[in-house]
């Protein structure tokens, strides 16, 4: 009876007034709220509509697209226009009968593709641009685009004079927007392309049999599902934006509130005072869990509300549907805030808690929305999976009941799991004590002298990770970022060519991870010829260079732009001094390539056959040169300049000389023809350079050496840069027929070979020398 | 009604915060636990309000103990502390009902309680202003308030007078003596020598986590061959603190 009174006694006291101005700003707060979400839906509705308008005005659509049309189709379709045309007589005849449903239903899906349907016809080498098909599409009212390989014909009359067995694809690609559209489609491939096969067949003088000649392959051209006009909208709206809006308002004041309360209560020192009350850890548990939940649930059901008003959703049980769905997935939410509420001293530290739970649940949200189309049904009986598909299918007027019931249990019981847990930790000195006295016995362990704890010890050492794994792993990301942008307009225009229907057929035929990766790299050494790919890895670069010395800034709290600079190892006092190390770099770099290249043809590994670069490919040739200027420099930066100089501050410099060496080798694994050796050799190489920078203090040269040697081996001598395929090069070098590639780095280029480990380990005992030299002056002086 | 016996409670392992500390403390008697801070008196206060477990001896309260009739023990004991405090955003009525209703009062005499308990403080003028707005001495009456909202039996007080004016301080230490009067057992860590030496029967001094001496003011001047309970205070400090 007593824990009753207090479970409804915490709950209440969440809605009790306390004082006028905390009541004004969460009313305010409210009214933003839904300000904010009004706008949120008035942008993404202006936005799909701005972006699919063909699907509200022009979806009955029924031509055809014909890509590269072979004279044998032209012919067909001449051929058959007679009865095509008579047909769509028919049908128009047959459309006037109103009393004649069933005939125009049958009608419409099977002859549609005959009757009425025009073909236009277009060319292109680009088999796979479905981008280009698509507008074609829009523009023709068509909704299928059928393709052909320019050479058509003549692969027929070759199969059929027995030169090649293939069979020669024809690709078909369609609106999904409406279901008809794939009946249509499966209409014309059964019928009407049927037929202009057996037509060849009996050009050729051949039976006409089931036997095709050619392999169709159905495209379907994703724009929404099953859907058309308004409706597709809909379908966007409830299965993506509202699932995710309702997941982020559940999420946020469910944080909001909830660390408030328990871990809140414990940094303002109230909540031993309720522990002392008689009431059962549970009901404090249970009490604290209805009262978020109760609260954020009004915010929850006010938008559901809206939602499934404004997705047309009229009928009391989908109503029901979604306020469970809501309801259980808040009852999940709010039992882990109020767990970590529990373990958590102070609302700061609970929130910083909760953040990695809410972008877990986001990513998750994510990962629904981006599988909607293809989802598993087991997903439906999955928490949080469950609730944001379910709640999606409840918009779009399909409940699935066994799912709504299945994975509310499971939702509910790991929920009360949660609320177990919870309910032991209560029970423990550790999470109930106030702060103060955890702290006190902490300070008074330290007077005592006593060795840190075990908790210490962990918590010094998660920090040292968590500090490598942020600073080694920085250029990665970074580089990644800034790649992908400058590749999206090159990979969007490489698409229109001839070249990518072959790399995509090519595709089709890999099995492991290196021949997807070897693949990737053939593509990247087309674009390496590619101006604007050039100037955009050269942008790219350059903006690595500004985020790191913004980064630095920030992390090192270093103010002024030049300071910044400075820090990172480009000092910019002396033009005189930044000129002789950058040209000393640039002359050092090419001597060693040109050392390592020497090697490899002394030992008979190489031979040139002259001189390749042509007038007409200078221009790339020379966008080429400028791009590894600030290439070198990005990595020279991140790997010495800022890498180092960051491990140095928190451990010994060795350190981070070493982890900066093993990064720059791991940077580099995932490119073409990498081998243990070249992972050797390019820890070498950074370990050389970082000792460059010990020696010089700044990275003026070796970022020149980077360079030099880069663009010497790529562009003068035309050999792999690290998996790279080179481009346009002054001078053709070709392997010899018994090159071993232990000597020549095989695919990966020098760098893998055994001739750049010689050419390293010299550079290293040089500078180690000098190294040497350098200290002993110092301690001189 | 209380029962220490033995207690030893320890944070870490080579360190003992409480070195075995036994004593009792009956109905009608006001029993101080003094000591320099540091000494472990908060700890003990803790542990005997079941805030935290001995790490070996047993607390009994009535009887029980925390072990099986947690629930009931905080039944029996009202507990007063710094370190618990007051909701600054809510007001007086609203905590006091709500802890009432924590405490499993009747609807009826609920609003009997408040108002007996209000008028005695004079918290009533402030009844509806948020605590923020209080003062330290009508936060800390409002805190007594509310501690024995449920008449316990038991009464701990760690450090009731702290940061107290003289008036206010007086009006609590009066209302302790009632209390005692009314039978009530009542246990209190000071450091202040007036307020142990106006109340208490029977004085632990806790130094280092063990009582080093105990009995009543006289007793320990006495023991201590002084003439002041202060000076009986120092020499005992000076005679057991080690370092």
């Amino acid at each position: 009876m007593s824990a009753k009174r207090g479970i409804k006694t915490i709950i209440g006291n969440f809605f009790r007034k306390r004082g006028q101005s905390g009541a004004e700003a969460s009313s305010a707060s409210f009214i933003i709220s839904l300000l904010f979400v009004a706008v949120f839906f008035a942008v993404c509705i202006s936005w799909m509509l701005y972006k699919f308008p063909y699907h509200l005005f022009s979806d009955e659509v029924y031509n055809i697209v014909v890509v590269n049309a072979p004279e044998s189709f032209v012919r067909f379709n001449e051929d058959t226009q007679y009865f095509r045309d008579e047909e769509a007589r028919e049908y128009g005849e047959r459309y006037d009968i109103l009393g004649n449903y069933e005939n125009i239903i049958n009608y419409t899906y099977r002859y549609d593709g005959n009757g009425i349907t025009k073909f236009v016809y277009k060319e292109t080498d680009a088999l796979y641009d479905f981008v280009t098909f698509g507008k074609w599409m829009r523009e023709n009212g068509a909704y299928l685009t059928v393709v052909f390989p320019s050479d058509f014909d003549q692969q027929i009359a070759d199969r059929q004079n027995g030169l090649t067995s293939d069979k020669p694809q024809i690709l078909t690609y369609y609106r999904t927007n409406s279901l008809e559209y794939s009946a249509m489609k499966e209409g014309f491939i059964d019928e009407y392309l049927y037929f202009y096969q057996a037509s060849i067949r009996s050009d050729y003088g051949m039976a006409i049999t089931m036997v095709s000649d050619s392999e169709i392959i159905d495209k379907p051209i994703q724009t929404v599902e099953n859907a058309n006009g308004i409706r597709a909208i809909v379908e966007t709206l409830s299965r993506t934006f509202i699932p995710i809006l309702l997941f982020v308002i559940l999420l946020y004041s469910s944080m909001s509130i909830g660390t408030n309360v328990i871990a809140g209560q414990k940094e303002r020192g109230t909540f031993t005072g309720i522990l002392l009350t008689p009431q059962p850890r549970y009901a404090i548990v249970t009490g604290y869990l209805g009262g978020v939940v109760i609260k954020t649930m009004i915010p929850a059901f006010f938008v559901a509300t809206l939602s499934a008003l404004l997705v047309g959703r009229y009928t009391i049980d989908s109503y029901l549907a979604i306020y469970l769905y809501v309801l259980v997935l808040e009852i999940f939410i709010a039992s882990v805030t109020i767990l970590i509420s529990v373990i958590n001293d102070s609302v700061i530290s609970a929130q910083t808690a909760f953040l990695p739970i809410f972008l877990t649940l986001v990513a998750v949200c994510v990962t629904c929305i981006q599988s909607v189309s293809e989802r598993e049904d087991f997903y439906m009986y999955l928490p949080v999976h469950g609730q944001f598909y379910g709640i999606g299918d409840v918009l779009v007027g399909k409940t699935n009941v066994a799912g709504l019931i299945v994975s509310s249990l499971a939702t509910l019981l790991l929920s009360a799991v949660i609320v177990f847990i919870t309910e032991r930790l209560l029970h423990s000195e550790r999470y109930t004590v106030s702060v103060d006295t955890v702290d006190a016995k902490e300070v008074k362990r330290r007077r005592e002298g006593g060795r840190p704890s075990a908790w210490e010890m962990i918590n010094k050492g998660y920090d040292h990770l968590n500090f490598i794994i942020n600073e080694a792993f920085y250029p990665l990301v970074v580089l990644s970022v800034y790649q992908m942008l400058a590749l999206i307009p090159v990979v969007v225009s490489y698409m229109r060519k001839a070249e990518y229907s072959s790399f995509i057929r090519d595709l089709a035929n890999v099995s492991t991870v290196s021949d997807i990766i070897d693949k990737t790299f053939d593509v990247f050494s087309i674009f390496f010829k590619d101006p604007l790919f050039l100037s955009l890895m050269a942008v790219g670069y350059a903006l690595i260079l500004v985020t790191y010395f913004i980064h630095a800034g920030r992390v090192w709290k270093i103010k002024g732009i030049k300071n910044k600079i400075t820090a990172c190892g480009y000092p910019l006092s002396s033009v005189k001094h930044i000129l002789v190390h950058y040209g000393l770099g640039l002359i050092l770099g090419f001597i060693m390539m040109t050392c390592t290249v020497g090697i490899m043809r002394f030992t008979g590994q190489i031979t040139f056959t002259g001189f390749s670069l042509q007038l007409s490919s200078i221009g790339v040739f020379i966008f080429n040169l400028l791009m590894w200027f600030p290439q070198g420099a990005s990595e020279e930066l991140m790997f010495r300049g800022f890498m180092i100089t960051s491990f140095s501050k928190r451990f010994k410099p060795a350190v981070g000389i070493i982890v900066s060496s093993l990064m720059f080798s791991l940077f580099h694994s995932l490119n073409k023809g990498y081998t243990p050796l070249a992972s050797v050799n390019l820890a070498l190489i950074a370990l050389l350079f970082a000792l460059i920078y010990v020696l010089t203090g700044d990275i003026w040269m070796t970022s020149a050496m980077h360079t030099a040697w880069n663009l010497t081996q790529g562009n003068i001598y035309g050999l792999q840069v690290s998996g790279n395929g080179a481009a346009n090069s002054i001078i053709t070098a070709i392997y010899d027929k018994d090159a071993t590639s232990l000597i020549t780095g095989g695919a990966f280029g020098p760098e893998g070979g055994l001739a750049t480990t010689a050419v390293t380990l010299a550079g290293l005992v040089i500078v180690t020398v000098l190294l040497v030299i350098k200290s002993k002056k110092k301690k001189s002086v | 009604m209380i029962q220490l016996t033995d207690v030893h409670k320890s944070y870490t392992k080579d360190h003992e915060t409480i070195k075995g500390v036994s004593f009792e403390v009956h109905e009608g008697e006001i029993f101080g636990l003094l000591g320099p801070n540091g000494a472990g008196k908060t700890t003990l206060m803790q542990m005997i309000a079941t805030l935290m477990k001995p790490t070996s001896g047993s607390i009994l309260i009535d009887g029980l103990s925390a072990d099986k009739n947690l629930l009931d023990i905080h039944r029996k004991i009202g507990f007063l502390t710094n370190e618990i405090k007051l909701d600054p955003m809510s007001t007086p009525n609203v905590l006091f009902d709500f802890f009432a209703k924590l405490y499993d009062i009747p609807k009826e005499e609920l609003r009997d309680r408040r108002d007996e308990s209000f008028a005695r403080f004079g918290i009533s003028p402030f009844a509806n202003k948020r605590i923020n707005e209080l003062s330290t001495g009508m936060k800390q009456k409002i805190s007594i308030a509310i501690s024995l909202i449920h008449k316990p039996p038991v009464i701990i007080f760690d450090e009731p007078t702290n940061g107290l004016d003289i008036l206010t301080s007086k009006q609590v230490t009066d209302y302790l003596k009632e209390l005692r009067n009314q039978g009530h057992a009542i246990i209190l860590s000071t450091h202040i020598f007036s307020v142990a030496e106006e109340l208490c029967d029977d004085i632990a001094v806790l130094i280092d986590g063990s009582i080093v001496a105990q009995g009543s003011v006289e007793q320990l001047i006495a023991q201590a061959q002084v003439n002041t309970f202060e000076e009986a205070f120092f020499k005992i400090y000076v005679e057991n603190h080690k370092e």
